[in-house]
Order: structure tokens, then sequence, then C-alpha cells
């Protein structure tokens, strides 16, 4: 054993144990470190804005450099406090309005080529696969599946024998994909938690190395 | 007007991007680099204003006492001292105190961060691990024959994709790669097309004005 | 059945002792199991192996500590890995709250190797908005980026001198804990400008980037923490790295828990089960 030395290696220590506090019931220790993690992470996303964004990309450039055009962005993101003067509420939506619309303007042909296009690329049989017999296999599983699935997700018209049958088999597929990724959320819960003792035991306690 | 102008905006940017995508013609590059710098300085005033919702909502609970007060010192407290050091740069150099130093690795901003964020919030996550295990022997019951393969498909991915598997057979991490790149990718393909149709028809309708939740109440 | 309502009856907090000594026994007395890498993580490797001499890898802070176990390990491995072999190695994020854990990482990675902040290895840091972000930098880095995480200039750093866009990056990694992240560098990145990419994921989205795999939108994958005790195995077999393997280590106590929680889903079916067919009897009579 080799315990810390370091004060904050200590109050690392007990914060986490104010957390797992929790696990007992709800008390007040939990309920500081909760508090005190709001705090401390509001003065850092504050720090990191000023010193990463606000000081090199709007101070630097509009009153050291003088660059006027930055005035624009500065108008519109001031206009999101208008919410706080009743007449001035409306102003809110200047800058939303432009935001949602370069979203939506640069989300549609990005995922047009991202999700439909390189996807449908790969769920097509393509010649290679027929080099071998079980990567042709379960390339045709695959496809079938993909097919069904959407089948399963069409809700525009009432079903038919053969599309009822068709998501069916959809269902199939989405439990063994729904299944994998709970499998695999089992995994990453489990991490975390070891993550938290290999702190206590190496970090504070020193047992391991 | 109140309503014309943010719409009209939203419909000029929203066909600006995809005319740029399409088109990428010098002039329209040239525009394109701005209007990805405005937006950049936009969106941080975004996240200011979260930061001060939550200020005023824990200082309306000190002022007005409401229960649990006290905690809320403690959150605005923790922020302003959070704020101070980081704004200014203080830094611990030799047990020293200097202020204007940054915020690299001896700053105490990074040393906040590092010896109370990060147990926190690591920690906060971590306890689900306790949660999912009671619930394990709860809850995830073969109900029906769906339950049932999703619980055959999680048993066999959650054994063969730890070295537990290999060492109980070198088939399990085959079969459960297998699961996861033939069906599951079928799966998650189909739900990617979904979500893409979605995503392009809920676009759209923002740009054409279709879609005016966003707009809010009022005039 | 008795037996099984008992069971049933058990406090949750003894569940909870349960797991916690399932898992901290084998970080105490490990029995060694080791965790060989997957193609995925090979394919992520050779990646990062083939990038050329003088030329940059980025890597891309998507998470923050509330994943720190699974990704962080990806990080500092991937750093190793990178600086043992001379690869200059660009960081930045999309996550605020993930900087400090570039900061970290990159201070101990970097000491570890002698390396220069500015000629080895440039720390971007974090800027607001995600999407213009991404296609900043398929345009102009230095026009996305003009400081670094500390304020300098980054035309004052020499590394930056030959990096104008991705058009100059041969490999990237976004270690993603969710949105933004593995999907957003996909569709705007990857797509629109043919970023070679690669992913260090959860485990919780692992699943989830098979269809990217399959279509080579993902070069390689990274699953979690077992993900990352791949890439771990990896370095240490060619011998870049000396370090600590914490997910290696963990992988002991990771499989305990699996049995663990497979046992409580198989116990809590059985008396399910047994308890269901005892009602239908009762019913019958």
């Amino acid at each position: 054993m080799n315990l810390a030395t370091n004060i904050w290696t200590w109050i690392g220590a007990f914060l986490t144990f104010f957390i797992f506090s929790f696990l007992y019931r709800d008390n007040p220790f939990y309920k500081f470190a909760e508090h005190l993690f709001v705090g401390v992470s509001v003065g850092y996303s504050i720090s990191i804005s000023y010193h990463n964004v606000l000081y090199p990309d709007l101070i630097v450039p509009l009153f050291k450099h003088g660059q006027l055009l930055n005035i624009v962005p500065l108008v519109f993101g001031l206009c999101y406090f208008a919410r706080f003067v009743p007449k001035g509420a409306w102003l809110v939506r200047l800058p939303m309005g432009l935001v949602l619309g370069f979203g939506a303007g640069a989300a549609i042909p990005a995922t047009l080529q991202a999700s439909i296009i390189k996807q449908l690329q790969g769920a097509v049989l393509t010649p290679s696969i027929f080099s071998r017999w079980d990567f042709f296999l379960w390339a045709l599983i695959s496809l079938v599946g993909v097919i069904c699935t959407i089948i399963y997700f069409f809700f525009s018209k009432e079903r038919v024998k053969s599309t009822k049958f068709a998501a069916e088999i959809g269902i199939i597929f989405l439990m063994v994909g729904f299944g994998a990724s709970f499998g695999y959320t089992v995994m990453a819960r489990i991490s975390l938690l070891i993550g938290r003792f290999q702190f206590l035991l190496r970090d504070w306690l020193g047992i391991i190395k | 007007m109140q309503r014309q102008i943010p719409l009209a905006l939203c419909l000029i940017f929203g066909i600006f991007m995809m005319v740029q995508f399409f088109v990428p013609h010098p002039v329209s590059n040239a525009a394109y680099e701005i209007v990805l710098r405005w937006v950049r300085i936009i969106a941080i005033f975004a996240l200011v204003l979260g930061v001060g919702s939550l200020v005023m909502h824990h200082s309306t609970k000190i002022k007005r006492k409401a229960s649990g007060w006290p905690f809320s010192i403690v959150t605005l407290v923790a922020a302003i001292i959070t704020a101070f050091v980081g704004l200014l740069g203080v830094n611990v150099v030799n047990g020293k105190l200097m202020f204007f130093a940054g915020i690299g690795k001896t700053s105490l901003l990074q040393i906040l961060f590092q010896n109370i964020y990060i147990p926190v919030n690591s920690t906060m996550f971590a306890m689900l691990a306790f949660y999912m295990a009671s619930a394990a022997y709860r809850a995830f019951r073969a109900r029906t024959k769906e339950a049932t393969l999703l619980l055959v498909a999680a048993f066999f991915v959650m054994l063969g994709m730890v070295p537990i598997g290999s060492a109980i057979s070198p088939r399990l991490p085959e079969f459960a790669e297998w699961i996861l790149s033939v069906p599951n990718l079928a799966a998650k393909r189909g739900i990617i097309f979904g979500i893409a149709l979605g995503s392009i028809a809920t676009s759209l309708k923002i740009i054409l004005g279709i879609e005016r939740g966003w707009l809010g109440g009022g005039k | 059945m008795k037996f099984f309502q008992l069971l049933a009856k058990i406090d949750r907090k003894i569940i909870f002792l349960i797991l916690a000594v399932v898992i901290i026994v084998p970080l105490i007395k490990p029995f060694g199991l080791i965790s060989r890498a997957s193609s995925r993580a090979e394919a992520v490797f050779n990646a990062v192996d083939a990038i050329p001499p003088g030329k940059p890898l980025m890597i891309s802070i998507d998470f923050d500590p509330g994943s720190m176990p699974e990704l962080y390990p990806m990080l500092t491995s991937i750093l190793r890995h990178a600086m043992a072999k001379n690869i200059k190695v660009i960081v930045l994020g999309l996550w605020l709250t993930g900087m400090g854990l570039g900061e970290q990482a990159l201070a101990t990675v970097s000491q570890e190797y002698n390396k220069e902040y500015g000629k080895d290895y440039v720390f971007l840091g974090w800027r607001s908005g995600v999407l213009p972000v991404i296609l900043g930098m398929g345009e102009d880095i230095k026009k996305t980026f003009p400081t670094d995480y500390y304020g300098n200039p980054l035309d004052s750093l020499p590394m930056m001198n030959d990096i104008k866009n991705y058009r100059d990056i041969p490999f990237f990694i976004t270690l993603s804990a969710g949105d933004p992240g593995m999907a957003t560098w996909i569709a705007y990145a990857q797509a629109r400008y043919g970023l070679k990419m690669g992913a260090g994921t959860t485990a919780v989205s692992a699943a989830d980037a098979y269809p990217y795999l399959q279509t080579g939108q993902l070069t390689g994958l990274l699953g979690g923490m077992k993900g990352a005790s791949e890439y771990e195995f990896l370095i240490k077999e060619k011998g870049y790295s000396k370090a600590q393997t914490p997910a290696s280590q963990a992988m002991d106590s990771q499989s305990l828990a699996h049995l663990l929680i497979l046992i409580l889903i198989v116990l809590g079916n059985i008396g399910y089960f047994f308890i269901r067919k005892g009602t239908a009897k009762k019913e019958e009579k």
C-alpha cells in the first residue's frame, strides 16, 4: 500500500465516495459534490469559451485588428439575450433562423452523401462478393435485412400479407441489432466502474500499479 | 416582420449552404468562409446564454430560500472561483501563484478540472453499472420471442467481445463479430436510412418555412 | 420455486456489493487474460503506422470525463504510437469539457517521448459550433483556429507551416462518445472532403459503427475499453511503449463482471420461468 500524498488526489477520492454514497440513498454529501461539479463545470466552460473563442475569434479581430465585419455575428449573438426584454424577445429568432438555416442547408447534402449514397453502395451486391461463397451469403443476408428493416419502419401504408412478413423479418434483424448494442452497453458501463476503482486502488491507495 | 425576417434568414442561409456544396465557386467559397466564421461566433453566445440562465436559476433559489438553497451557494461560489482562476490564467509554478499565465498544465483551472470535474463526472457515469447489474437480474426477461432474440444476441456479444470469450472458445469472438457485421449491420443500416430520410425531410421543411416550431409562440 | 422467490427478494445492495467485489479482486490479483488485437483495431494501428514522415495524425477529443476509462487510454496509446514513430500530432476537440483531458494526455505523453510543442505536436483546443469547425477545417485550418488552445497564433508554430486543410492530413481519428462525434465527422469531413478516418468509440456506440466500416467510410474501429486494450497490446508488442496499460489491466475485471451480469440475467429468467409456471398451475386448479 502506498497512500497518495497529494491533497488533490484525496479530494478526488472523497468526491468519488460522495457520489457513490447515492447508491445507499440521496444525501447531503452527494448533493454537495453534485452542486460543486455543476459550479466547476460552469466556471470551466466560461474560461475555455473565453480563451478559445471569444478572445481570439471576436475580441482580437474586432477591437485589435479593426475587422468590422465581425460586428455582424456580435450583433446576432447579442440578440440571444433579447429574450430577457419582453418587447424585443422576438429578436432571439434572428440568430436562431440563421443558425438553423445554416445547419439544415449543410445537413441535406452531407446526409445524402454519407448516409444514403455511400450506404446504398455498401448495401448492393458488387462483383467482389462473388469471390467467396460466405462473402456472398452474408452480403445477401445483410441486403435482405436492410430491406426488411426499412419495410418495418414504413408506416404510411397498411401492410398486406407480403409486407407484413417482411416487416416481421425486419423485427428479427432489429432485435439482434439492439441486442448487440445492449451487450456493448453492458461492457461500457462496467468499464466506467472499473475506471473509478482503478483510480481509488492505484492513484489513491497505491495498492495496484 | 417579427416572423418574416427570421424565416427569410433561415431560407437564405439554408439555400446558400446547399448551393455552395454543389457549386463551389471562388466567390461562393469566400462567402462560405465568412459564414462559417459568423456561425462559430454566434454559437458561443448560445453557450453564454445557457450559463447565464443557470446562474440566474441558482441566484433566484438563494434569494427565495427555496429548498436546498445552500447547495446553490456551493454551485455559485464554485462557478465564480473556477471562472476567476480560468479567466485570469492563475497558475501554480513551484508553489507560487502566477497570474495571466494561461490555461496549460500548471494552471489552477486544469488542476480543478483534473481533481474535481473528472472524479465527480466519471463517478456519476460509473454508478450506472450498479443499477444495470440490479436491472439485469430483475428486468431483463425473455418474455417474448423478440426479447429472447435480443438477449441471445447480447449474450454472445458480451461473451465474445471480452478476453474470457476467446479463452472459452475461439469460435465465440468469431460469432460475436458475425452478429455485429451481418445482422447488426443490416439493422443499423436500415436505421441510418430512416434517420437520413427523416433529417433531410425535416431540414427541407425548416428551410422552406413549413416547420416553424422554432419560432415559438407570439407574433 | 421457493428458492427463486427468495432470490427475487435479494436486496439490490447485495448485488451492488457482489459487482464491486467481482471488479476489485481481479484488479488486485489479476489472472492475466490477454486482450489480443482484432482486425478492426489493427486497421487503425496500421493506418497510423503508415503515415509518412513529416505528415501529421489528427485526433479529435469528442468525449468528456464521463467516458474517460474507455476513451482516454485510446488517446494516450495513439499519442504514444505516433510520438514513438516521430509522427507529428494535431489534437483538437468538439467537446469543451474534453479539453482538460487533451491537455493532461499531451502533457504526460510528450514528456515521455521528449517532444517539443509546436514542432512535434500542436493542441488546437476547442471552437464553438461543431459544423462550422469541421467544415471550416476542410477549407483552412488556420482560419478556423487562428490560435491554439494556449492562445499562440497558429502561424507562430513551425509544425503548422505546411498544413492548410484536410488534404494535408493523411489520417484522422475521432475518439467519440456520442454527438457530436463519429457520425458528424463522417458526414461533414469524410463524405465531403474525403478525409481518411478511423474511430475510437465508447462501447455503447461501437455497434453503430459497423455500417460505416463495411463501406470504408471508417478505416478501423476501437470499440470501448476492450478496443483501448487492443491498441495498448499492439503498441507494446511492437515496442513503442513501456507505459502502464490501464485498459489491458481492466480486462480480467471486465470479463468477470460480464460473467456475473450473464449469470444474473439467467438466474432472473429461470426464476421468472418457474414463478410463471407456478402461477399458471394455480390458475388451472
